[in-house]
């Protein structure tokens, strides 16, 4: 078998277990299946910024609201517990999470410990194959609940597509130190339907702002 | 102020809005002093594009004077004159810095449109529907630019707006479906679409070496400038003209070397397959009309090459997929990488090895912009290219 192949001069050696479940001996393995009432999510961005870099700007709790649809405001209550609190609807959601695992420059996994949510997510940092940056990969699972289902119906956005916006947002903080928005921009008004579709859209969401002000 | 409005199919006014303010640190506002309306922007006028909103501000050729920026553009100030090109690009993601400005993967801020039908998201555009970004455009007295550090180019000689307006976008899009179709020195090139794109493509096709370029159309004025460029024009409207007999003709019956599709998704035809496309895009079982993709793989020499500048939206049907492989060619398309054109032609233009304003047929304003969608969509004058002073009163 050894010979079969003798001349791969860019191939990197494979990780026998990839981040986020994603690879098994080989083998590409999908996301978990949404079942029992927990809904799971699995995405990932290629970011031009170093490992460790972006490990501490999710690190940074506190600045989630930066780059975190809907998040009003996150205190750090310890080491390795915070208090967040989401604002949808004029209605107040909040919760505390707790870190399980803190890898720097690697891996961050964390919990809801009690309050409105029920969820429990990784996010993973790689260098990218070929050094083409850092590959980004979360992954989170929610329990329906107060959380999901303000997501859900309000805001319009389920809350996996809000994870693939925030990991979207992040990724754009990161390579430019802005997150591109039309939000404030001119136009005439849309009338109704126009309205409805912004909604549909999902440009009522408001984006979050960055770190970075004018 | 005052701006043009996309307010439905068929559906343009001149209407007043808020002025744009900075909204992101790397924002700059401009005045507008020349704008243009492009022929992609009568996709949006007919329906052809989703996404479109009433209210929506048009327009995505446009130049002026930068009148603000945010705290992070360090590259211009207030006072500089600059042109802006269509495609907007960040600088700093993987796409940017292989120099695919117009796959930028930060500038789309609703990208998740893009993703879900065409797979992956392209850079944000102004003016070119909520898919694209939903961006203002600049059909308007002023305009946000985003990224203003990346994209808009400083015009530090004195020549007038007209000479370099077009850089925006038609220029170093005929450009780069030029540069796409792989001209080797001595090749015959074939452009169908004699618009302003067609006709940048040919000047470019001779530019980069083309011996020959036929250049195909249908309104005499557009194949007269063809001709002054130095084309052979074939007219497809003509009686007992066929285009693919054209071009073997003219080839000694192998094809062109390269073909440019320069027309896109609303090509005419005079045949039964445009008959065929009407009905099936108006059933909605197609969105594009793709007649001239179909002639223009039907004519391409074996192992030639492709390119296509013209814009393609959603579901094409009966593209001649197996004559494309059986010959072994090459296609090259997307919208154009603007920052890698911009400042190379920009020196063309001031060496005087072109001046792009000959194209220009109409100079309006503000006023008169939504009358002039109408008259260009409809044929009904001699229309190669129309641009706006958004600050001209209108002439009695």
């Amino acid at each position: 078998m050894a010979t079969m192949l003798n001349e791969k001069p860019n191939a990197e050696e494979l990780p026998s277990t990839g981040a986020a479940g994603m690879i098994l001996d080989g083998r590409y393995l999908p996301p978990p299946e949404d079942k029992d009432g927990k809904i799971w999510i699995r995405t990932s961005a290629l970011i031009q910024a170093e490992p460790q870099n972006l490990y501490e700007l999710w690190r940074n709790v506190e600045a989630a609201p930066s780059w975190q649809e809907q998040i009003t405001q996150v205190i750090a209550t310890g080491e390795r517990t915070s208090h967040w609190a989401m604002e949808s609807d004029g209605k107040t959601i909040e919760w505390d999470a707790e870190i399980l695992a803190d890898e720097p420059g690697k891996r961050i996994a964390w919990h809801s410990i009690g309050g409105d949510a029920d969820t429990a997510g990784e996010v993973i940092f790689e260098v990218a194959p070929g050094g083409h940056g850092t590959m980004v990969t979360v992954l989170q699972e929610f329990r329906m609940g107060k959380l999901t289902s303000a997501w859900e119906t309000i805001v319009g956005r389920n809350p996996k597509q809000a994870v693939i916006e925030n990991l979207r947002h992040f990724k754009a903080l990161a390579e430019t130190g802005e997150i591109p928005t039309i939000q404030g921009q001119p136009n005439y008004d849309r009338g109704m339907i126009g309205k409805l579709k912004a909604s549909t859209y999902g440009e009522t969401v408001p984006t979050p702002s960055g770190t970075n002000s004018l | 102020m005052k701006a043009v409005c996309w307010m439905g199919t068929s559906k343009v006014e001149t209407l007043t809005v808020p002025d744009p303010q900075l909204l992101n640190p790397h924002d700059a506002i401009i005045k507008i002093t020349r704008t243009a309306i492009c022929g992609s922007d009568l996709h949006l006028y007919d329906g052809f594009i989703p996404t479109m909103e009433a209210g929506d501000v048009l327009g995505h050729e446009f130049m002026g004077i930068v009148e603000e920026v945010g705290k992070d553009v360090t590259n211009l100030r207030r006072g500089d004159r600059v042109v802006v090109p269509f495609t907007i690009a960040c600088g700093s993601c993987l796409f940017c810095k292989k120099k695919l400005w117009a796959a930028c993967d930060n500038t789309n801020p609703n990208a998740h449109l893009a993703e879900a039908s065409y797979g992956y998201s392209g850079s944000g555009l102004f003016g070119y529907s909520h898919m694209m970004g939903g961006y203002a455009g600049g059909q308007a007295q002023y305009a946000r630019v985003p990224f203003a550090n990346v994209g808009p180019l400083k015009i530090e000689s004195d020549l007038p707006d007209e000479k370099v307006l077009f850089l925006s976008d038609i220029f170093p899009t005929g450009y780069m479906a030029a540069e796409n179709a792989q001209i080797q020195p001595g090749d015959t090139v074939a452009v169908w679409g004699c618009g302003p794109v067609g006709q940048f493509a040919i000047a470019s096709a001779f530019m980069l070496g083309a011996a020959r370029v036929i250049a195909i159309d249908r309104f005499p004025e557009r194949l007269q400038m063809a001709r002054s460029l130095g084309a052979i024009t074939v007219d497809y409207s003509e009686e007992d003209v066929s285009v693919l007999t054209a071009l073997k003709d003219l080839t000694g019956g192998i094809g062109p070397d390269s073909c440019i599709d320069a027309v896109g998704l609303e090509a005419h035809s005079s045949q039964l397959q445009g008959v065929y496309d009407k009905v099936k895009s108006a059933l909605m079982l197609e969105t594009d009309r793709p007649s001239v993709l179909r002639q223009a793989i039907q004519a391409v020499r074996k192992g030639g090459t492709l390119s296509i500048p013209g814009v393609y939206g959603g579901l094409l049907d009966k593209v001649p997929f197996g004559s494309a492989f059986g010959k072994g060619i090459t296609m090259k398309m997307g919208q154009t990488n603007m920052q890698t054109y911009m400042r190379p032609l920009l020196e063309r233009i001031e060496k005087g090895q072109i001046d792009p304003s000959y194209i220009i047929s109409h100079r309006i304003t503000l006023e008169q912009a939504p009358e002039m969608y109408k008259i260009w969509r409809d044929k009904k004058e001699t229309v190669t290219k129309i641009v706006i002073d958004p600050w001209a009163e209108n002439r009695v």
